[in-house]
């Protein structure tokens, strides 16, 4: 793939085996700021005490939590459609963050 | 575009003209703007209201509808040069945004019984946002995306989204319903003035010294514009702190903020 971002984060490297990547099946959360059928990939953030899933990575441009149907990991591209940002995840504090990239 | 359950999986390019499309704004704003009428749930009554509480909403609202016409007039002035189609087309589903943002609260403002808007808000506009205005619209004149993009889509729409979800949280429920309701379209706007700008910055990185010039020029008049209106609407020093938190971290993702 041309955009090093499209792929997948490796799930292996050379010498170790990484666990596969746990999926996830989505429901609708009461987000409707984007078309239905993106809906169920984001929810609104709760605040200090919610608590992101290993699918989910909070948007620092507006605050909206994204969601994946898999296991993110760092190096994954994932998109805020509204906010239309591209983001990839990150660790930092030890859990996973997102930073706009342009 | 090939249709796709994962929108994290488009390309980015498939995903930019997916959401600059009018076909994504209209199915958005469908999501929380159906069944309502002036940005609310037509059957909510008003609440009794304190004199002072309603005299400070007043103020709030005559400043929130400079500030909307200021981003009325300057996103459709954009329009005849922004760089691609699919911005242009953006552009406009942002015009309809601060047109509707605009009638809302000249709706509310009668409601709250203000016969004639227009001299109220002469005669309340905060001086500073209204010198905010001049300065964005002589922008939008000259035909400096980057200006424009920068004081409108950053400064402005930071400014909004902040004081508008702070005063959501202690607004009458008719006020909070139509704040709700602007404070979604404004993740967009500003949504795309950080990647728009963001983008721009990273191909053309001498531009940064001018937009820091930009932003000392204007950031007196956005702050001065901001305790003014975060005062009437009761917000706390917290949430003062937490725009400037706000501005300031969007301004350091985009390497313009010293």
């Amino acid at each position: 793939m041309n955009d090093p971002l499209q792929a997948e984060a490796p799930t292996q490297g050379k010498d170790t085996k990484a666990p596969p990547r746990q999926r996830y099946v989505l429901d609708e959360t009461g987000f409707n700021e984007v078309p239905k059928k993106y809906r169920k990939f984001y929810r609104r953030f709760g605040g200090e005490g919610d608590t992101l899933a290993p699918n989910e990575v909070l948007c620092p441009v507006c605050m909206v939590v994204v969601r994946s149907s898999r296991e993110l990991r760092p190096g994954d591209r994932v998109y805020c459609m509204p906010c239309f940002s591209r983001l990839v995840v990150v660790e930092a504090n030890g859990r996973l963050e997102a930073l706009p990239v342009y | 575009m090939p249709m796709t359950a994962e929108p994290h999986e488009l390309l980015e390019d498939d995903f930019l003209k997916e959401v600059h499309s009018f076909d994504f704004w209209f199915q958005a704003v469908e999501g929380y703007l159906l069944d309502t009428e002036h940005g609310r749930d037509p059957v909510l009554v008003e609440e009794p209201m304190e004199e002072v509480q309603r005299e400070n909403l007043i103020s709030t609202l005559c400043n929130y509808c400079v500030g909307e016409t200021a981003a009325l007039e300057a996103s459709s002035g954009m329009i005849s040069y922004a760089p691609n189609r699919s911005i242009k087309i953006f552009l406009s589903t942002q015009v309809v945004d601060e047109g509707r943002h605009l009638e809302v609260f000249l709706h509310r403002l009668r409601e709250l019984g203000v016969q004639d808007p227009d001299s109220e808000i002469l005669q309340r506009a905060n001086p500073a946002l209204l010198k905010f205005k001049e300065q964005l619209l002589e922008y939008v004149d000259s035909r400096d995306w980057e200006a424009a993009v920068f004081a409108q889509n950053i400064i402005l729409e930071s400014l909004e989204f902040t004081v508008f979800g702070a005063h959501a949280e202690t607004a009458d429920p008719i006020t909070q319903q139509v704040l709700s309701g602007v404070i979604k379209d404004e993740r967009r706007h500003m949504g795309f003035g950080e990647n728009d700008l963001g983008r721009r910055l990273a191909l053309t990185p001498h531009l940064r010294p001018r937009l820091k010039k930009i932003k000392r020029q204007l950031d007196m008049l956005v702050m001065e514009t901001f305790a003014g209106t975060l005062r009437e609407t009761g917000a706390s020093a917290e949430d003062q702190a937490r725009f400037t938190s706000n501005y300031l971290a969007t301004v350091a993702r985009l390497g313009v903020d010293l």
